[in-house]
């Protein structure tokens, strides 16, 4: 009987002792590879036929495992310092568009959230982001908000400003889009050089407008495009007299005196043309130009 | 067919009061009220979460059922030898085993209506409603769960309790992955896998028509006539195994 306390310490003893060394034993466990960690251990090829028709479960589970590795990233940081959140981040939401390719909330995630800017300069995830929102247009056609993702990373941070005006310009046509998404494709199209396709975008959407306001926004539209069109033709004009004489012109009648031009165009809006410091403007109103761009909008490196 | 409205009654009166069908349907309900907090850790997909886990919990818990109580409705009585007083009666195995299934469908399609009464709750305490493809979603469940009880009485006919659940949820996991087995087949060089693998695809269910929750949580719309479509084989398959089920049972020596 007196024996029974002693065997109970001894029992505890032990007890905490096991506790003990599993504490120590954790501590010295060599740490796994950090890639083990990104998306579940089964590739998507073989986890969607083998989830016997549960794949868009699989698909929320990657997902909301994304939201939460977004939520613990940090943003003021450098490319290396969040390197494993940012190739974790990206592997998730692409896995879960992979389970279910018709996951539209894991697509307009990708065109939000993957993206980071670090504190060295560079943007990273862009063109992964890139990569998943053009599977997302293909799979939900019918999302406007993936289009416009897609639109907004390639003039934003590629610069590819044609393909931009494409995504908006695709987005627009679709339920629930903003009226400015025409717009605003236009005037990429239009940055990116591409007189004719603006054009193409902006006569399209007269015709296919029900209300007369509708109507009366792209008519303006389209003689902006106009003045856009002739203003490019005076800045070749432009062009041409710097090359001959060796100075800007004063005044756009230079042109005519020169010889270059012989009239010179009027304004669609009925304002008048004006050369500004060697730059054609109009009277009425400011250029097709999407404000700030350098290269790309962004002016990071993107990765 | 004498005797089949009241052994229907039985069964059904049997599987309300078993503790096996609470406890999935209680679990089947946490699961589907838990979606709630679980959508909570997501960015703007709450809808799809809860409903993605509720029509799943609703599968995975119906299967359980249709399993475990369809395979204890025939070889569980046969092995405890309660089905003697019963054919001792003027009732043709026949009728028993169609009563049987019966009580069984009408028990899975009330907890289908009850489960959906839950995930319908739940997704209004969230501020949303169930997509335009939920219900026909719904509806292919509850189809699919009525051929895997017919599979399940089907295993039942000619083999013990634990077998026959381990061929049913085996027939259910296999009915899944069909579609693949097809691809295999069409890019398999050899004619004998070709063939195997086509016969196999034809004999076995392809479950995967009966499975539209992608769509429901995707709010995708549903192409017109599929549901209908997609019905009636589920409907055709569960008659066919279920006669087959009869044709065995009748020879099948009880002592």
């Amino acid at each position: 009987m007196t024996l029974a306390p002693l065997r109970a310490g001894l029992l505890i003893a032990l007890f905490a002792l096991t506790l003990f060394v599993r504490e120590s034993a954790d501590r010295l466990r060599p740490s796994p590879p950090a890639t083990t960690f990104d998306v579940p251990p089964i590739p998507t090829d073989v986890a969607r036929p083998l989830s016997f028709g549960f794949a868009s479960v699989g698909a929320d589970l990657a997902f909301l495992e994304a939201v939460q590795v977004h939520g613990g990233r940090k943003t003021n940081r450098s490319e290396r310092s969040e390197a494993a959140a940012d190739r974790a981040l990206a592997r998730l939401v692409r896995y879960a568009v992979e389970m279910d390719p018709k996951y539209r909330g894991a697509y307009r995630f990708a065109g939000m959230a993957l993206i980071r800017h670090t504190t060295d300069g560079k943007a990273v995830n862009v063109l992964v982001a890139e990569q998943i929102l053009q599977q997302g247009t293909r799979e939900r056609p019918d999302d406007w908000q993936i289009f416009f993702n897609l639109g907004f990373i390639q003039s934003y941070y590629l610069g590819h400003m044609a393909d931009a005006a494409e995504s908006l310009w695709r987005a627009s046509r679709l339920k629930g889009a903003p009226k400015y998404l025409g717009l605003l494709a236009t005037r990429l199209a239009a940055d990116a050089g591409d007189m004719r396709v603006a054009r193409a975008l902006a006569e399209e959407m007269v015709t296919r407008a029900s209300e007369e306001s509708t109507r009366a926004e792209w008519d303006a539209r389209l003689r902006d495009i106009e003045m856009e069109e002739r203003a490019r033709f005076l800045d070749q004009a432009v062009s041409r007299f710097r090359e001959l004489r060796g100075h800007d012109p004063d005044s756009l009648q230079d042109l005519v005196r020169a010889g270059i031009l012989r009239e010179i165009p009027t304004e669609p809006h009925g304002g008048r043309f004006l050369i500004e410091d060697g730059v054609v403007v109009s009277s009425e109103g400011g250029r097709l130009r999407v404000r700030g761009r350098k290269g790309t909008q962004a002016e990071l490196e993107v990765r | 067919m004498g005797g089949l409205f009241p052994i229907v009654g039985n069964t059904l009166r049997e599987l309300a009061r078993s503790k096996l069908f609470y406890n999935l349907v209680l679990f089947s309900a946490l699961l589907i009220g838990a979606s709630i907090f679980v959508a909570q850790l997501t960015v703007g997909e709450w809808s799809r979460v809860i409903l993605d886990m509720g029509l799943s919990s609703i599968e995975g818990v119906g299967v359980l059922l249709a399993c475990l109580i369809g395979v204890g409705l025939v070889a569980g009585e046969i092995d405890r030898r309660t089905i003697y007083p019963t054919l001792a009666k003027p009732v043709t195995r026949a009728t028993f085993l169609t009563a049987r299934y019966a009580g069984l469908a009408l028990i899975l399609a009330a907890n289908v209506a009850l489960m959906l009464g839950v995930l319908a709750l739940t997704l209004r305490m969230a501020g949303s409603h169930y997509s335009p493809a939920s219900l026909p979603a719904a509806l292919l469940l509850l189809i699919e769960l009525w051929l895997i009880a017919a599979l399940a009485m089907f295993y039942a006919s000619f083999t013990t309790p634990t077998l026959a659940v381990a061929f049913c949820l085996s027939t259910f996991l296999v009915g899944h992955l069909v579609s693949d087995l097809r691809a295999y087949g069409e890019r398999s060089k050899s004619g004998l896998a070709k063939t195997v693998t086509m016969a196999l695809y034809r004999a076995l269910p392809n479950l995967e028509l009966l499975n539209l929750k992608a769509q429901a949580a995707n709010d995708l719309p549903v192409p017109e006539g599929f549901v209908s479509r997609a019905a009636l084989y589920g409907l055709l398959y569960a008659a066919v195994i279920l006669l087959l089920a009869i044709a065995i049972f009748r020879r099948r020596d009880l002592k």
